[in-house]
C-alpha cells in the first residue's frame, strides 16, 4: 500500500473511527450497473479501459443489493421511474445516487413536451450529485464521482445528529 | 490487341449472351480471357432489364386497355366486383379511402386474391385528423408482386371502432397495439389489445390534438414543475 507505506511511525494511526469509516466508503462507491438511455454508452466508456474507473476504487455491479452508488444514466420515462425508484428502495444503506447528463438532471430535452418524461430523477429518489451535459463525457463523470467521493469523505456516519 | 483476339472476344461474348459460357472459359490466354469476361459484364449491362410482371401489366393484357392504370385505380375496379359501397368519400390517386365495416373483408381478399397478393403489411399508423375524425392508414405491399397501396380508414372519435387485421398480418398485432395506444383507436376482434410502449394504467391518449396530460402518475408530478426554471 504506497498511500500509508512509510507515512506513520511506529505503524500506529490515531484517527476517529468516523472518519476512518467515510475515508473506507469513499474510496470504494460501487455504481449499480444499469442505464435508462444514451448516457449509459458514456458510462460504459468511463467505466472502460481508456477511463478505467477502477483505478478510483469505482466498479459496477450488477446487484442493487452490492451497489452503493447509483448513477441514474439518461432519460427516465414514467413507467421507468416506479422501476428506478424500486430499485433504489432494494440498495442496503449507505445508498447514494448520481444524476448522469441532462435528461436525469431535468428532463432535458423533454422538458416542455415530453409528457412521458420524468423532469429530473430527483422528484423521485434524492440526488447527490448531477452532472450536466448530453451526454457528459467521461471525464465528466469522473469528475461527478470525485465530487461524491468528497462528499462521502466529509460525513460522519457515527457522529450523532444534534438539533 | 490484335484483330483476331477482338474477333475471339466478341465471338465467345455473343456465345455467352446466348446462354453458353464455355467459350469464354476455354480462351487460354489469361489476359484475353478477362477481357472477354469485362466485355460480357459490359455488354449485359448495356441490355435493359426484364421487367417484372406486376399485375398492373397482368390486368393490362386482360382488359386490352392501353391506358397506364395505377396500382390503386386497378385495386379500386377489381375491388368494385367483389364488394359493394366500400368507398368512403372523395378518391385521390394515390390512396384508397374505405369504410372501416368492410375492412377486414377487404383486407383478407386483398392478402388472398392472387392477381394482388399484399402479403406484406409494411406499416399501420394513426393521424387525428381534427374535426373529430381518427384515421388509420395501413401500407400494404406485395413481395410477389412488388406493388404497393395505401389504405385509408377514417372513423369519428365518438366511435373509433375499426376491425383488427392482426389474425391476417402477424405484424399487425404490434403496430395496432401502438396505434391504439397513442390514438385510442380501439380495433375490434384484437386478441391482445393493450397499450405497448406506455404503461397500462396511464390516462388518456397522447398523440390526440386534445390531449391533456394527467397532473400525477402514482403521485409523481408529471407537467413541468420546478418554476423559476426559464
Amino acid at each position: 500500500m504506497g498511500l500509508l507505506e512509510n507515512r506513520f511511525d511506529d505503524n500506529i494511526v490515531v484517527e476517529k473511527l468516523d472518519k476512518l469509516l467515510s475515508w473506507a466508503r469513499s474510496t470504494s462507491p460501487w455504481f449499480f450497473q444499469f442505464g435508462t438511455a444514451c448516457c449509459a454508452i458514456e458510462m460504459m466508456a468511463a467505466a472502460a479501459s481508456r477511463h478505467d474507473l477502477m483505478r478510483i476504487g469505482i466498479i459496477p455491479r450488477s446487484s442493487p443489493r452490492q451497489a452503493d452508488v447509483m448513477i441514474v444514466a439518461g432519460t427516465v420515462t414514467m413507467k421507468m421511474a416506479l422501476r428506478v425508484k424500486k430499485l433504489y428502495e432494494q440498495m442496503a444503506d449507505p445508498k447514494y445516487v448520481v444524476a448522469m447528463g441532462s435528461c436525469a438532471t431535468s428532463g432535458g430535452p423533454y422538458w416542455q413536451h415530453g409528457y412521458h418524461v420524468l423532469k429530473g430523477v430527483d422528484l423521485v429518489i434524492p440526488v447527490d450529485v448531477y452532472v450536466p451535459g448530453c451526454p457528459p463525457r467521461p471525464e465528466a463523470l469522473i469528475e461527478g464521482l470525485l465530487k461524491l467521493q468528497e462528499q462521502i469523505l466529509e460525513g460522519r456516519p457515527l457522529t450523532r445528529k444534534t438539533g | 490487341m490484335s484483330e483476331d483476339k477482338q474477333a475471339l472476344i466478341d465471338d465467345a461474348v455473343d456465345k455467352a449472351l446466348a446462354g453458353d459460357m464455355d467459350p469464354i472459359n476455354n480462351i487460354e490466354d489469361r489476359v484475353t480471357r478477362s477481357k472477354a469476361k469485362a466485355a460480357l459484364v459490359k455488354a449485359k449491362r448495356a441490355k435493359p432489364k426484364t421487367e417484372i410482371k406486376s399485375v398492373a401489366s397482368v390486368i393490362h393484357e386482360d382488359s386490352n386497355t392501353k391506358s397506364k392504370d395505377t396500382i390503386e385505380q386497378i385495386v379500386m375496379t377489381s375491388l368494385a366486383k367483389s364488394f359493394s359501397d366500400f368507398l368512403d368519400g372523395e378518391q385521390n390517386s394515390g390512396w384508397i379511402q374505405i369504410k372501416a365495416e368492410n375492412w377486414f373483408g377487404i383486407a383478407k381478399w386483398l392478402k388472398e386474391n392472387d392477381d394482388l397478393y399484399f402479403d406484406s403489411l409494411q406499416c399501420n399508423t394513426g393521424i387525428d385528423l381534427g374535426e373529430g375524425m381518427l384515421e388509420s392508414r395501413y401500407n400494404l405491399h406485395s413481395m410477389k408482386h412488388l406493388h404497393a397501396i395505401e389504405i385509408r380508414i377514417k372513423v369519428s372519435i365518438e366511435k373509433p371502432d375499426i376491425p383488427s387485421v392482426e389474425s391476417l398480418w402477424r405484424v399487425a398485432d404490434w403496430f395496432e397495439r401502438e396505434t391504439y395506444d397513442m390514438f385510442g383507436i380501439n380495433f375490434t376482434g384484437h386478441r391482445d389489445l393493450r397499450r405497448i410502449l406506455l404503461p397500462e394504467d396511464w390516462e388518456g391518449w397522447p398523440l390526440r390534438k386534445d390531449y391533456e396530460e394527467q397532473e400525477t402518475y402514482h403521485g409523481i408530478v408529471v407537467p413541468k414543475v420546478k418554476e423559476g426554471w426559464e
